[in-house]
């Protein structure tokens, strides 16, 4: 009995970095009708920063989260107001390849600074033992810290100004700009938050993976995946998808075997695409 | 467009022309395709700095002796960016146009067999330092050679070495990654772990890309394994320890192939890094004298360390003595012809500071005397063979 | 699309691409191997970047499965040639089998539409490398699968996969240069303008998206297993690989969306493009090219083809003279 328990927690936990992946690129993804290639090099441009603080000055990675965030805000931002919104109102092979393209420079780049090598911020924090169901504190701290920032991320979208007009620009540009939402800047801002997620993801996993570049596609396609299941365009339905991909590759690697649990998961999307590609929660996405 | 092909093939032409006349061929040419840049960036690096510390010694003493005249050797180096269809072209440019004799394999198990192929038809011998799994050389290609031993020598001597250390050891637990190298080194164990009696209560494999091993590690502590083996590239390797210790899952045996044989490894595990056992090819302790560039492992050792400041591991004594080997074979040979060379290769006996070398009918390295390893408080210790043992092996606690 | 694009005159463009195909075929003659296998290269792309088009193109479904089909038709091709049947109809047979495959899926996956589509369309790649990977018996799984090397030495056999390539890219053209003039080339263009008034019209929308689905995908599979006796060996991870599947499209683009020689001209000017730029900036080359994509959507939004080459001539001419007229100008005062 305790195995399922380990099993449901193990998949809560993975589900929680998953939403994190995701909820930034689902973001951008739902508000500019934009595929950012960029995301997973992102992730772990936050993730070596993280390190390479922790590492040279010994500053913790739970402090660089806050300048992480500020610093990956102002790259996405400026890339946003620079170059993607030239081309935003393109079709989907233009944005993509844009970003594509982009993306092969910073992880060209990120290959000739940082160099590949596996990196890990080693931070002892020991482990709780809950009737048999362990749970490691490192990634309890992550996973609450991820649904903290997913929280947070809500409540702007929600209730203040700019969180409002970014859902005005979601639900409708031009009436948007009708009512005098300057829709460049709310593009960038939302791309900047974007990167801001996908940086403070990298932070929080730098804890509990080991960050390379190597692994920058495997994440851009988790995070797919998850914008898939739960819906696009919403922080609830990039949670919803994240927890139930940790669940279902949590469940079903422990009954059909690693290998077949990310398979489950790629099946279960195509299966959504073609009969519901709204996702599990999500409202009529764009096509 | 078609202007400009028509330029650079006469360009290429002329280009061809000129070099042939300039050339007496008076330097012996290998070419090394590397993986300077992309995924494989880190170990073709070390791959590079082998053949260097090599080049820089044959170079200093006249060249390599090829039937009475000593030649000079010229390296050119290409970097494939750790793509299979770079590795090919990188391949034919050296042979086709620098003009190389001889090639050394790239590190990826996959790109070593695409960059055989296409010298396998030119005549031209390839020296593979990285390949180690049976499958890399059944091709049937006469023209490579590789200077790893087969995995299942180092699966042999693991399994008698620990199941006398630690005799109450009789159930296993098998992990891999589904990839070339770890997919045959837990296939190896598995099939000898049988036939030495002991019982494989878990085998499985995990797909490239792997972000979460909490499944499979919760069934393995269920399991009650005596012996975990986990095979897998270093950052498989460095999350695998990292949850094991998480979920509480643990036994007295925990090997890792090849995790603790890399200075990677226990700089990011740190204590987690402890009591971890491997197999290697290779280690500096090991007290091997040869008439070769180097002379002894304990030169090779102070040279490398004193150039790059951090311990050698296996795959750079063994990029080194690939190319020692084919100097010990062109120089037997008499000649630099392809298939000259290749008779000399597929008839080598020789001792280098890395151990004997001697080709199999596959082209793979006899493997005799592999050393096993444990971290200790640390550092790597040598638990077997006898001749440089430092340790008896130590339970995981 | 831009319906105001200048159209390079028909009997001109032909005349090039003859002469394009002759150089190509003349290459063994020219010069040594490593340009062969170059040429080679250029044809697979160019066949690669042709397929593309029929759904990227034609119907403006942005599809990223090429890897999926190139992946599908080596292992076919492999499998086939492993179990005794001679080369080319081994190929013949992955042709077959990857055209079914994709005729079959087609169906349902081009209900998905605009990024959904996209997305989709990647997933098949993942979905399948991972059943190769897992299917060991049938694929060898990690291990890859190994494929009989073709006897006669080098350059024999660099001539024949140069000629198998050479082929399919002509094939590929044919049949583009068909559909263009067909009411298949006509209802796609209809689709990709505006679907739901094609359907209207009376265009059997998921007919013709589901042919150029298939269509997109007969000559990636003849490319696959081709490459595959090429090589000799195949492997899950680079037989689908998600980096051939984004470079393809960007070929395309490139060239030019939905013309018959956009993507051939694409196809060898990128692949140029990379040899000179990897050939010159070791660590950066990665960047570089990421520079000229961006460069690429900015500055050349409808492809290199879709240029107003005349107009621009014009107008420099133009220019020079305004300057010229100003020098005498001020000489005069």
């Amino acid at each position: 009995m305790s195995l399922y328990a380990q099993i449901v927690v193990n998949g809560l936990m993975l589900g929680a970095l998953y939403a994190c992946i995701a909820v930034g690129f689902s973001l951008v993804w739902g508000v500019l009708n934009v595929i950012n290639m960029l995301h997973g090099s992102f992730i772990v441009l936050g993730g070596y920063l993280a390190y390479f603080a922790w590492l040279h000055w010994q500053v913790s990675p739970f402090v660089m989260l806050l300048a992480v965030s500020v610093g990956l805000f102002l790259l996405g931002f400026l890339l946003q107001y620079g170059l993607v919104n030239r081309v935003v109102s393109q079709p989907v092979l233009t944005t993509l390849t844009l970003t594509f393209g982009l993306d092969m420079i910073l992880y060209n780049l990120m290959n000739v600074w940082f160099d590949a090598t596996p990196r890990r911020i080693s931070l002892d924090l020991g482990r709780l033992d809950l009737n048999g169901v362990i749970v490691p504190n490192d990634r309890l701290l992550a996973m609450l810290l991820a649904l903290a920032m997913t929280g947070v991320l809500y409540l702007v979208l929600r209730s203040s100004r700019i969180g409002r007009a970014i859902v005005a620009v979601r639900m409708d540009r031009d009436a948007a700009t009708l009512m005098g939402i300057r829709v460049g800047r709310v593009y960038a801002i939302t791309f900047g938050i974007g990167a801001l997620m996908a940086g403070a993801c990298g932070v929080l996993m730098s804890v509990v993976f080991p960050i390379t570049t190597n692994i920058t596609g495997l994440l851009l396609g988790k995070a797919f995946v998850i914008c898939v299941i739960g819906g696009l365009g919403t922080v609830p339905g990039a949670l919803v998808g994240g927890l139930a991909l940790g669940l279902i590759e949590s469940v079903a690697g422990n009954f059909l075997g690693a290998q077949s649990a990310i398979l489950v998961g790629s099946l279960l999307m195509l299966v959504l695409l073609m009969t519901r590609p709204t996702g599990l929660i999500g409202k009529r996405g764009y096509q | 467009m078609t202007p400009k092909l028509i330029r650079t093939a006469l360009l290429s032409a002329l280009l061809m022309g000129a070099t042939a006349l300039a050339q007496a061929q008076s330097t012996i040419r290998i070419g090394a395709p590397l993986a300077l840049t992309g995924g494989l960036a880190d170990e073709g690096k070390k791959q590079q700095v082998a053949y260097d510390m090599w080049l820089k010694r044959v170079n200093a003493a006249g060249g390599i002796n090829v039937g009475g005249t000593r030649r000079k050797v010229e390296l050119i180096t290409y970097d494939y960016q750790s793509d299979e269809k770079r590795a090919q072209q990188m391949a034919e440019k050296l042979i086709t146009q620098d003009k190389v004799e001889f090639l050394t394999a790239p590190f990826g198990s996959g790109h070593t067999k695409v960059v055989a192929g296409v010298a396998e038809r030119y005549g031209i011998p390839v020296m593979a330092s990285a390949a180690s799994s049976e499958s890399v050389f059944d091709q049937g290609y006469k023209y490579l050679f590789g200077t790893l031993a087969p995995n299942g020598g180092l699966v042999d001597s693991m399994i008698r070495t620990f199941t006398a250390q630690m005799p109450t050891v009789k159930k296993i637990a098998i992990l891999g990654r589904e990839d070339v190298f770890p997919r045959s080194m837990a296939a190896t164990m598995k099939a000898h772990a049988e036939k030495a009696g002991l019982k494989v209560v878990h085998n499985e494999y995990f797909p490239v890309g792997a972000l979460d091993h909490s499944a499979s590690l919760s069934r393995i502590k269920a399991s009650g394994a005596e012996w975990i083996y986990i095979t897998g590239y270093t950052k498989d390797l460095i999350l695998v320890r990292k949850q094991m210790a998480d979920l509480g899952t643990t036994a007295p045996i925990i090997t890792m192939i090849t995790g603790p044989a890399y200075r990677e490894f226990i700089d990011a595990l740190g204590p987690l890094a402890n009591n971890v056992s491997s197999a290697t090819w290779w280690h500096p302790s090991s007290q091997y004298k040869a008439d070769d560039v180097f002379g002894s492992t304990k030169a090779f050792y102070d040279e490398f360390v004193a150039r790059e400041k951090h311990d050698p591991d296996y795959v750079h004594a063994s990029a080194a003595a690939a190319l020692i080997a084919l100097q010990k074979a062109i120089e037997k040979a008499g000649s630099t012809q392809g298939a000259k060379v290749r008779d000399a290769l597929a008839s080598l006996d020789a001792m280098t500071f890395y151990g004997p070398v001697k080709f199999g009918p596959n082209g793979m390295n006899a493997g005799r005397d592999l050393p096993i390893i444990q971290v200790q408080s640390g550092k790597v210790a040598v638990l077997y063979p006898q001749a440089v043992k430092q340790a008896d092996l130590v339970a995981v606690r | 699309m831009n319906a105001n694009r200048f159209r390079f005159p028909a009997r001109g463009a032909h005349l090039l691409f003859a002469g394009g195909v002759l150089l190509l075929a003349a290459m063994p003659f020219l010069a040594d191997n490593y340009f062969v296998r170059l040429a080679t290269f250029v044809c697979m792309y160019g066949a690669l970047a042709l397929s593309w088009n029929f759904i990227g193109g034609y119907a403006g479904y942005p599809s990223f499965s090429t890897a999926a089909f190139v992946g599908l038709g080596s292992y076919v091709g492999g499998l086939l040639q492993n179990a005794g049947v001679p080369m080319v109809l081994a190929w013949l047979g992955a042709t077959v089998f990857v055209s079914l495959f994709a005729a079959l899926l087609g169906g349902a996956i081009l209900r998905m539409k605009g990024h959904y589509f996209a997305i989709g369309s990647i997933t098949l790649v993942e979905v399948l490398r991972m059943v190769a990977s897992l299917w060991v018996d049938v694929t060898g799984g990690g291990d890859g699968l190994n494929i009989r090397i073709l006897d006669g030495g080098p350059d024999f056999a660099g001539r024949v996969f140069l000629y198998a390539m050479l082929a399919v890219m002509l094939c590929a053209w044919a049949t583009t240069l068909a559909v263009e003039r067909s009411r298949l080339g006509f209802g796609l263009r209809c689709i990709s303008q505006n679907e739901e008034a094609a359907d209207m019209v009376g265009i059997d929308t998921n007919r013709y998206k589901t042919a150029a689905y298939t269509l997109s995908a007969v000559y990636c599979g003849t490319v696959g297993a081709i490459y595959a006796s090429w090589v000799s060996y195949i492997a899950p991870t680079d037989a689908f690989g998600i980096l051939l599947t984004l470079k393809v499209p960007v070929m395309a683009m490139l060239g030019g969306l939905g013309t018959v020689y956009g993507p051939l001209v694409g196809a060898t000017a990128f692949v140029l493009m990379e040899e000179t730029i990897w050939a010159r900036f070791l660590d950066y080359h990665q960047a570089i090219l990421g520079v000229v994509i961006v460069l690429l959507i900015f500055f050349l939004p409808g492809g290199l083809l879709k240029i107003d080459y005349r107009r621009g001539l014009a107008r420099i001419r133009s220019a020079a003279w305004a300057r010229a007229g100003r020098a005498t100008a001020t000489e005069v005062r």
